[in-house]
């Protein structure tokens, strides 16, 4: 599933082709071919006529001043991300369509009554959006302040270590979907099945399919999904680690070790409805017909009932209360 | 390729025998790379790394040349050429002498940099308390006001991290402080050594060991822990007392920097001085160390002087006189 050709010596995260150093902790990686050195002169030779070569600066690479050729040298490669694996289609067309009546029949009192029945499907169109999925082992050192010891000062300072395990945490790449939208469906994939090419269980026909890419380099990736780690990490100090009810000035650094990151494509159906001349749109699991998330109409005359009548009843128990006294 | 007989002279140069023209070049045995003076041929002498009379380090990675001569002419040109303010007016007419593009041996060291620290942390409060003060009609009034306050906690505690991509001088010849001033280099540039990179220009051997970098290296990793520890503080605000830290997993590589190295010549006072630029082959970045000019730092000291006692004269008129 990973690209790696081998493990970091210190961090053990993996090392991909066309890594010079590792990229979490910096440890150089081996030559992929070592020649044995022996005293010699060398002076290196154009393959294509013959002249001696140096290094160009304009060029940034030896090259030959007769026929222009460049040589290539192992530099540190920074391609494009790729999908690594696809999660299949399991909803199909008219199971997301009918998925759609059922959320838009359960969005409680304050959207209008007939909001199921007078809403109409405009667009439904499935589309696989794109995200890293990483584990990662963390050994996080922090300090904090909270209400916990506190003496004059609302605050007192802590400090602490702890190591912390993540699976499966992912990080959206999208540009389709918002992370709100992401928040909501990402509960809802089967992480163990996964395949090499789009795949679907279910009856759709994937040349329709909106296929996302990553569209960022492998550096820049690397770099959202430790800052991901981070803020993962952050987190979960501040809801677990550190004592006391009120927490605030987290700070983490974390030694990560261990990450293990797939790059993957998920399903989903971005459907658009339209109701009473408006259109709003939601976003259907592609393995999960009833996790959706949308935006749906309020209808203002239910809660201006509401608050009316709240106001009555306030009115009311003043006036009891007037009259008593 | 050719393959020629080399000899050494004498124990701090190589004798090589140029493989196009036969000439014999005499080169320092600390460069491994040079360029043919009569027929312009580059050679780059590998030698192995273990046996006796042979080279200290073979080089890990290289970062390539990025600036062209004449770029990094003009950009010296314009760096003599600007004003400053205490060194002397005669930069400004030096001549540049000799130019070398050098590929300088460098470390690179990375490890994981495990700390114990202890630090005061200052957690604000606000309090009310009372004073007295005077109104216009001269009456004492009794009054309140809100006022923040610090209380100062201890804090001891651990930080862990990698710190890598410093780089510290492998070269006897330049020295850490005047690396740094032209630092940074980009590192998400480096490439695996190959002697193509280096063939056509001079490169040097490391001169400095292993151990002596990882040393250097190690206190410049200290001063950078102790710089993420300072940030990593609670509190609103904060003072770190002491820490201790200690480097484990070292990994240190042998890197070539490229560096042009401007020798340049001017006049002041009949004598004739030197001076060194150097600028930064990837970068274009341009430093060097300049003289100071006494003259100059002590007419600024006496006009400053003046100016202060004549804003001190300005106040007292102002105010009514010294009366």
């Amino acid at each position: 599933m990973s690209a790696a050709l081998g493990q970091c010596e210190r961090c053990s995260c993996p090392i991909e082709r066309g890594d010079l150093r590792c990229a979490v902790c910096g440890l150089s990686t081996p030559a992929q071919d070592v020649t044995e050195a022996s005293l010699r002169i060398q002076i290196l030779r154009c393959g294509g006529c013959g002249a001696a070569v140096s290094y160009d600066a304009a060029a940034g690479a030896p090259a030959c001043a007769f026929c222009s050729s460049v040589m290539h040298t192992e530099e540190l490669v920074d391609p494009p991300e790729q999908t690594g694996a696809f999660l299949p289609f399991q909803v199909s067309h008219d199971e997301a369509a009918s998925g759609l009546k059922k959320w838009l029949g359960s969005r409680g009192f304050f959207r209008p009554a007939d909001l199921a029945s007078s809403s109409r499907l405009e667009a439904l169109k499935p589309i696989l959006w794109v995200g890293w999925v990483f584990d990662a082992d963390c050994d996080v050192t922090w300090t904090a302040d909270s209400n916990e010891g506190s003496h004059r000062s609302a605050w007192a300072p802590h400090a602490g270590r702890a190591q912390l395990r993540f699976d499966n945490l992912l990080v959206s790449a999208s540009r389709g979907l918002s992370g709100k939208e992401i928040d909501v469906i990402a509960g809802s994939y089967d992480l163990n099945d996964l395949r090499e090419e789009p795949a679907a269980d279910c009856a759709l026909d994937l040349g329709e399919v909106h296929r996302e890419t990553f569209d960022v380099q492998r550096s820049a990736a690397r770099q959202r999904i430790t800052s991901a780690v981070e803020s993962a990490a952050a987190a979960e100090i501040a809801a677990d680690y550190v004592p006391g009810r009120s927490v605030r000035k987290v700070h983490t650094s974390v030694l990560l070790r261990s990450l293990e990151t797939d790059r993957l494509a998920f399903p989903a159906w971005v459907l658009a409805y339209r109701y009473k001349e408006k259109l709003y749109r939601a976003v259907v699991s592609g393995q999960d017909a009833s996790i959706m998330t949308g935006e749906a109409p309020i209808s203002f005359k239910r809660v201006f009932a509401v608050a009316a009548i709240s106001a009555a009843v306030l009115f009311a128990i003043v006036v009891a209360i007037v009259a008593n006294a | 390729m050719a393959s020629i007989s080399t000899r050494a002279p004498d124990a701090n140069t190589l004798e090589i025998q140029c493989g196009d023209c036969g000439a014999t070049l005499t080169l320092p045995k600390t460069q491994f790379a040079a360029v043919c003076p009569y027929c312009a041929s580059p050679s780059v002498v590998d030698r192995p790394v273990t046996d006796g009379g042979a080279r200290r380090e073979a080089p890990d990675f290289i970062l390539g040349f990025h600036v062209p001569t004449e770029e990094a002419e003009r950009r010296v040109a314009n760096w003599l050429s600007r004003g400053r303010l205490f060194a002397p007016s005669a930069i400004k007419a030096a001549k540049v002498t000799s130019t070398r593009g050098i590929y300088l041996p460098a470390w690179i060291f990375s490890a994981v940099a495990r700390s114990r620290f202890r630090a005061s942390i200052g957690e604000n409060y606000t309090t009310t308390e009372t004073y007295t003060t005077t109104d216009s009609k001269g009456k004492t009034q009794v009054r309140t006001r809100t006022v923040t306050k610090t209380e100062w906690r201890k804090l001891a505690g651990e930080h862990a991290c990698y710190v890598n991509d410093l780089v510290v001088t492998a070269s006897s010849g330049l020295g850490n402080a005047e690396l740094e001033t032209i630092e940074p280099f980009d590192l998400g540039a480096l490439r695996r050594y190959d002697p193509a990179v280096v063939s056509g220009w001079a490169a040097e051997e490391a001169t400095l060991d292993r151990g002596a970098g990882d040393a250097a290296a190690r206190d410049e990793g200290m001063q950078a822990v102790k710089a993420k520890i300072s940030r990593f503080l609670p509190g609103d605000s904060s003072r770190l007392e002491s820490f201790e830290t200690d480097f484990s997993e070292e990994n240190t590589d042998l890197v070539l920097l490229p560096i042009w190295v401007f020798a340049a010549r001017y006049m002041n006072g009949g004598e004739e001085h030197t001076l060194r630029v150097l600028v930064n082959g990837q970068t274009g970045e341009v430093q060097g160390v300049l003289p100071r000019s006494w003259i100059k730092i002590a007419a600024f000291s006496i006009g400053v002087i003046a100016l202060v006692a004549v804003v001190v004269l300005v106040i007292v008129a102002a105010a009514g006189g010294f009366a």
